[in-house]
């Protein structure tokens, strides 16, 4: 197995990192190795790495030439890595180590992905409640319902990567984005770890890009394969509102009072244009769907049926 | 070993009691040789659909499972039984049991006659007049009106292609239901249809609602925009940027007439100059939609992703 760690965000030393994640596995003789995939700002924590692998240590390191979203660094790893399960981690301290193979169990009996799921929380009521705000609306998007989609640790088939949209910061929505094409999910009650227990309070720009993400990832789940029904709804309302407005303009028109001084003129115009601008741009989309449509397959079968014949002559 | 002359198509979900029935018509209507196969496409069904459709699987091996990884819709469903056919003419039907597999060798015999595409359409329709027929019958004739393609009911299933026709199309989101409008817009297919009967249905519940109404709408204004301006969309958006350019200037008259005839205290000098620039402001944005959607379609052939359109006298 792989054990892929992420070192972006808040990094703890690395070498501790791969000695307490890797006891598990050392204990049960589990063949495996550690990948650290280390992003540019944090390329002074790969020394700590040397006299690890020096010592005969299953440690990789790829020091990456920029930095890139997550969904990137997972796409590398899954091409780097040696075992076909990986198991997907931060470079800090979120669950115990000691649950690490209960995730990957769960993918050796069949899952596709095991996500870790902290429970009991013992974090602070704070935490609680953003996990809580966030859950409730990632909840309202994603096919199935996930307690801890945040915990960052999870067990994965590698094959599956390849048939995932990894884009951006995507990556954090992997279980999301797995149930939604239908691969089995299971999340998985494990222990948190006593280090990831304080109350975290992100700058506003944090939680002003995950709403972001969450946006994309409605999209993505609702109307990649049908743009102009998220566009043209969008731009329907505007127009209708739009429309309203003017016709109760016309109607006074016709009863004698003037509208040329009315602003409400200009805002029902403002209304219809903007409907009609959300529909033109929905149609585009559709334009560029279809183009993408002989490319990519809107199915996937559960099990590999027979090679699809050759194309006709 | 028989070459695969006939492929049925028949997406399913949540069909179990249908299954075993439509087996035993689908071979009582194609007879007892092998020149012909039925592709169940299990569409992520909550019942036992895929263990019934199995079982009739295992026990005659003219029949074929396909199983969805999840619920992917009627679309996706038929585009992988479309996809994992083998026949030179492939048949597509509803699940349901109300289209009749007996009516299967006559589609097949009018396509042969030298057509792309047969599409049956229900002489007798065995449906609720308010939710069903009304509703249908509206659609039918706006998809007609607007596609061009002179079919009068897109929502049955039953159809009959040649496998050239489907290789040239790729259905996704809700197209199932303008399957004869893609065939003519993306492979200039020759198209004719023919009575069909239709059964009530026999076992669960219907999947569709009225609620289809507004996603049909907006696949529809989809399909002809593929349908006319497939190759050049930027006509499209200039034909709508021309538009919004005329209201632009009949605004511009309107304000220099106000200015110039009445009071500058009872006309703002605002509302007509910005309704105008509203106006202009949107023909430029579509131009620009416009180049951009040319763009896509020119990297399309680019990546030399577009087939060759289907050439006559290559089908028998």
């Amino acid at each position: 197995m792989s054990v892929v760690v992420l070192v972006d965000e808040r990094p703890e030393p690395l070498d501790g990192i791969y000695e307490e994640f890797s006891a598990p596995f050392r204990a049960a003789g589990v063949p495996h190795e550690f990948l650290f995939l280390i992003e540019p700002a944090r390329e002074s924590l790969a020394t700590t790495l040397e006299p690890l692998a020096a010592g005969g240590a299953p440690v990789r390191r790829l020091q990456l030439a920029q930095a890139v979203p997550e969904g990137a660094m997972v796409r590398l790893a899954a091409e780097q890595a040696r075992y076909d399960t990986l198991l997907l981690m931060p470079a800090y301290r979120r669950v115990e180590a000691a649950s690490l193979p209960l995730l990957t169990t769960h993918v050796a009996e069949g899952a596709d992905l095991a996500l870790a799921c902290r429970e009991p929380r013992r974090d602070p009521g704070l935490n609680r409640f953003q996990s809580r705000v966030f859950h409730g609306m990632v909840n309202r998007i994603s096919p199935q319902r996930f307690a801890d989609i945040g915990s960052g640790v999870m067990a994965i088939r590698r094959g599956l990567l390849a048939e995932l949209p990894l884009h951006g910061e995507f990556f954090r929505f992997l279980p999301v984005l797995a149930a939604r094409e239908g691969f089995t999910v299971h999340e998985v009650p494990v222990r948190q770890h006593t280090a990831d227990q304080h109350a975290r309070v992100y700058p506003a720009g944090t939680y002003l890009r995950r709403l972001v993400d969450l946006l994309g990832l409605f999209f993505l789940v609702r109307f990649t394969d049908r743009p102009l029904r998220f566009f043209g709804v969008l731009g329907s309302v505007l127009g209708v509102g739009g429309a309203v407005v003017l016709l109760l303009l016309l109607y006074q028109r016709l009863h004698g009072i003037g509208i040329a001084n009315r602003p409400l003129l200009l805002l029902g115009l403002l209304l219809l244009v903007l409907g009609i601008q959300a529909v033109a741009l929905g149609l585009v989309a559709e334009i560029i769907v279809h183009l993408g449509a002989p490319r990519r397959k809107s199915y996937r079968l559960r099990e590999p049926g027979p090679p699809p014949p050759p194309p006709a002559s | 070993m028989t070459a695969t002359r006939i492929s049925v198509v028949v997406p399913l979900y949540n069909e179990e009691e249908s299954v075993p029935p439509l087996v035993t018509a689908v071979r009582d209507a194609l007879g007892p040789g092998s020149d012909w196969e039925l592709v169940l496409v299990d569409d992520g069904s909550r019942d036992r659909t895929a263990e019934v459709a199995g079982q009739a699987a295992a026990s005659d091996p003219r029949v074929r499972l396909l199983r969805l990884a999840r619920n992917c819709g009627q679309t996706p469903a038929m585009q992988a039984g479309f996809d994992h056919a083998r026949g030179d003419v492939v048949v597509s039907m509803d699940g349901d049991l109300q289209n009749d597999p007996a009516d299967i060798p006559r589609l097949v015999g009018r396509l042969e006659e030298g057509y792309d595409l047969v599409a049956g359409y229900r002489e007798r329709r065995q449906d609720t007049v308010i939710t069903r027929k009304i509703p249908s019958w509206i659609a039918n004739r706006i998809i007609r009106r607007l596609t061009g393609v002179q079919i009068r009911d897109n929502g049955c299933s039953l159809k009959a292609y040649r496998r050239e026709v489907l290789a040239r199309m790729h259905l996704y989101s809700d197209m199932h239901r303008f399957i004869p409008a893609v065939a003519a817009a993306t492979a200039g297919a020759r198209i004719t249809e023919l009575p069909v009967r239709h059964h009530a249905r026999r076992f669960g519940q219907s999947k569709y609602g009225l609620s289809r109404i507004a996603k049909v709408l907006a696949d529809l204004l989809t399909i002809k925009m593929i349908r006319s301006f497939r190759e050049r969309p930027l006509r499209l958006f200039a034909i709508g940027s021309l538009g919004a350019a005329l209201l632009g200037f009949g605004f511009t008259m309107a304000a220099l007439v106000a200015a110039a005839w009445f009071r500058p205290e009872k006309v703002s000098a605002v509302v007509f100059p910005g309704a105008a620039l509203l106006w202009f402001e949107l023909a430029g944005y579509l131009l620009l939609l416009g180049l951009i959607a040319e763009t896509a379609v020119i990297e399309h052939r680019r990546d030399g992703a577009e087939q060759a359109p289907l050439a006559r006298g290559d089908l028998q």
